[in-house]
């Protein structure tokens, strides 16, 4: 990540089958610094969660949409589906 | 030449009435057009059962179903379909459960045991290859299901029986009652009231027979490329680590979450409530029957205090959801208790929390006084009370025995209002998944064969929720991750298309979770081929299942139910009373009438009346 772009700390929690996908990512404290301006799926692709895994968004408990466009603090909530229960 | 019959092709037919056992060749040609579990059943019933039949006389019949592929060494042939005409709803009535019986009944050499008529006396019966025995079952009237189980084995002088059991319930006619299989419940629509209405306690089996494919190193190889999709598929390890009750959570944040007797479809608890339930009371995963290459069973417990509980099979996604979500209970023990006392009464738990919610709305809106209620107070959340109105239905005691008879009947009764609190389809108490997250779910909801069930319906949560194409795009489904979940243009024409597709698993007697695990009807379709040495490919057995859905569709036409049965309830169309979708417009339901009437067109069926026409019925070779 070039360190001259403007940047953004947010809060990061993955659930179930997605929480392998934090590793050496997420801080001890949750957080992920990103580029300004960074969307949902762009935090998925640095997870490198892969597209075919159906994710499900929530920002500050508010549900999103992969377009959402970051902002600092912001608490994120990522939720995957295994069967549906 | 085929060879269908050396491998399966025996039925029991047993009537409780003069202990009279027949030993029936099944009819082959009747076999290769349904080929058996739901399909083959369907057959039978709609053969055999007289028009408006009373569910719980003698005159209903029980048919323990398998299918050609239940099996301990196919993936997910741990399975037991049980049907009959539903004392709850009068319709079509099935519940499936997983477990050793299945395997076992077919080791004993019969596919299908057909119970008729109804016992003087409680018995049970133990079929040991080719001996039947009725065996007395008095003592056993009263006893929880685990204690018949250790009872029926200590007289049997054997471990390695498998047992199917009706509980308290069962024996009190609870409209809701199961049939259990050690935990498992075949728990949907009332088998065990049909069960118990025949003086018929329990089923014990054992067997000594091997099957053998027509074509066994094409089997073989066709049983190592499914078990070869599975060990690879992210959903069967996904499963495996968190069993159903991982999606808790993820269905809160989805919508697909009924809470408070749906009046919203998400809680914002789900997170907290799985965490705690991951931390106290999950034990170990577990396979419901030897071999399970999945194991998406849990072992769970409640460790100490007024909810303690041995460790026990249970926390299903379903059950846990019903006594927490449903009814705004916020603990985690209680919950969990009740799932266990369910089963030990054998009572289902989806349809047990649906009317202790609907009776906890009646309760708040005045239409049950706190005497009507013996006393309890049934505020939302009230924890206490959920295990105590277990007990009072499944003992049909004061206020439990009007819930006894299921949602629809009690909402009746009382009147006034309550009509709109009751959450069901075809009188079938809805699970724990909300349309509102997916409009396929409403169609698949309001037009599955049994109701408001949580397997049929599944397909349509699943695929417009969590964009499963189940391999079904080859038939025309289009990829689910190009389909907005709450866009309700093409969803009648797809929930078609799926139905037909996701019913073969109840057909062929496996579980439907192996195809969320990555096999598809070609896999089932190559086994089957050679298994019995006839050619099938998985358009084959999607015809099947066309005609099993339509069979099943004239059954309960024949019961009286038309067009105006395939409905949901208005609450389930409408914007969430709170939560975090009570803003969100899309999720309301628009046009179901628009999405009914494409299902009908794709199906072939009058969009007036919902008959399947002449054309169709004669295609399928039901004319």
């Amino acid at each position: 990540m070039n360190r001259y772009l403007p940047v953004i700390k947010i809060e990061v929690k993955l659930y179930t089958v997605l929480k392998k996908f934090a590793n050496g990512k997420i801080l001890e404290d949750n957080s992920i610094v990103l580029p300004k301006g960074s969307t949902l799926q762009e935090l998925i692709n640095f997870l490198g969660i892969p597209n075919n895994i159906s994710t499900i968004f929530l920002v500050n408990n508010t549900p999103q949409c992969k377009e959402y466009i970051l902002c600092r603090g912001d608490k994120v909530k990522i939720f995957s589906f295994i069967c549906g229960g | 030449m085929n060879d269908f019959s050396s491998n399966f092709g025996r039925q029991l037919r047993i009537s409780l009435v003069d202990k009279n056992i027949q030993y029936e060749e099944i009819n082959e040609e009747k076999l290769i057009k349904f080929l058996g579990g739901v399909g083959y059943a369907a057959k039978i019933l709609y053969e055999e059962l007289e028009k408006g039949v009373n569910p719980l006389s003698p005159e209903n019949k029980l048919i323990f179903a398998t299918g050609p592929l239940t099996s301990y060494h196919v993936p997910g042939g741990g399975s037991i379909e049980i049907c009959f005409k539903s004392p709850l709803t009068n319709a079509w009535g099935e519940a499936r459960c997983g477990g050793d019986f299945g395997p076992d009944l077919k080791k004993a050499g019969y596919d299908y045991i057909i119970i008729e008529g109804k016992s003087v006396k409680p018995v049970y019966l133990f079929i040991n290859d080719d001996e039947i025995l009725f065996k007395n079952a008095t003592h056993l009237v009263g006893k929880m299901v685990s204690e018949k189980n250790k009872i029926i084995r200590e007289e049997l002088n054997d471990n390695n029986i498998s047992i199917m059991c009706i509980g308290i319930a069962g024996e009190n006619l609870v409209n809701m009652s199961t049939i259990m299989n050690e935990g498992r419940a075949a728990g949907r629509c009332g088998a065990g009231a049909v069960m118990g209405s025949k003086n018929l306690i329990a089923i014990a089996v054992k067997g000594t027979n091997k099957a053998k494919a027509v074509n066994s190193d094409a089997f073989k190889n066709s049983l190592k490329e499914a078990r070869n999709v599975i060990r690879e598929n992210e959903t069967a390890k996904g499963f495996r680590e968190f069993g159903t009750i991982g999606d808790m959570a993820g269905n809160d944040a989805a919508g697909d979450w009924p809470t408070k007797n749906w009046q919203s479809n998400s809680w914002g608890k789900g997170e907290t409530l799985f965490d705690y339930y991951n931390k106290n009371n999950f034990v170990r995963n577990h396979r419901c029957y030897k071999g399970c290459p999945i194991g998406c069973g849990r072992i769970a417990t409640v460790k100490k205090g007024k909810y303690k509980t041995p460790e026990h099979e249970g926390a299903e996604y379903e059950s846990i959801s019903a006594f927490t979500a449903f009814v705004l209970n916020e603990d985690v023990d209680v919950a969990i208790y009740c799932d266990y006392l369910c089963n030990e009464f054998g009572i289902d738990t989806i349809s047990v929390g649906g009317i202790i919610a609907f009776t906890m709305e009646c309760y708040e809106n005045n239409l049950l006084s706190q005497e009507e209620t013996d006393g309890l107070n049934l505020s939302w959340g009230n924890s206490e009370v959920l295990p105590i109105l277990v007990e009072k239905i499944s003992n049909r005691d004061g206020i439990g025995d009007l819930l006894a008879n299921g949602v629809l009947y009690a909402a009746q009764k009382l009147g006034k209002e309550a009509e709109k609190y009751a959450i069901h389809c075809k009188g079938l108490e809805g699970p724990a998944h909300d349309p509102r997250s997916g409009k396929l779910l409403a169609v698949t909801y309001g037009t599955a064969n049994r109701g408001m069930c949580h397997i049929h319906p599944l397909e349509g949560m699943a695929y417009d929720r969590g964009k499963v194409d189940w391999g079904m795009t080859s038939y025309g489904v289009p990829d689910p991750k190009q389909i907005d979940c709450w866009d309700e243009n093409g969803k009648g024409k797809i929930t078609k298309i799926l139905q037909d597709g996701l019913v073969v698993p109840d057909i062929l007697g496996v579980c439907k979770f192996f195809m969320y695990a990555g096999l598809t009807l070609e896999h089932y379709a190559n086994l089957l081929s050679s298994l019995t040495g006839i050619e099938y490919r998985g358009e084959d057995l999607l015809k099947v299942g066309e005609r099993t859905i339509n069979l099943q569709r004239l059954f309960n036409i024949r019961e009286g139910f038309d067009i105006k049965d395939d409905v949901i309830p208005d609450r389930v169309k409408q914007r969430p009373l709170f939560g975090a979708y009570k803003d969100e417009d899309r999720c309301v339901i628009q046009d179901y009438n628009g999405m009914l009437k494409e299902y009908y067109q794709a199906r072939g069926w009058d969009t007036k009346t919902g008959m399947p026409n002449n054309e169709k019925l004669k295609e399928l070779g039901l004319g």
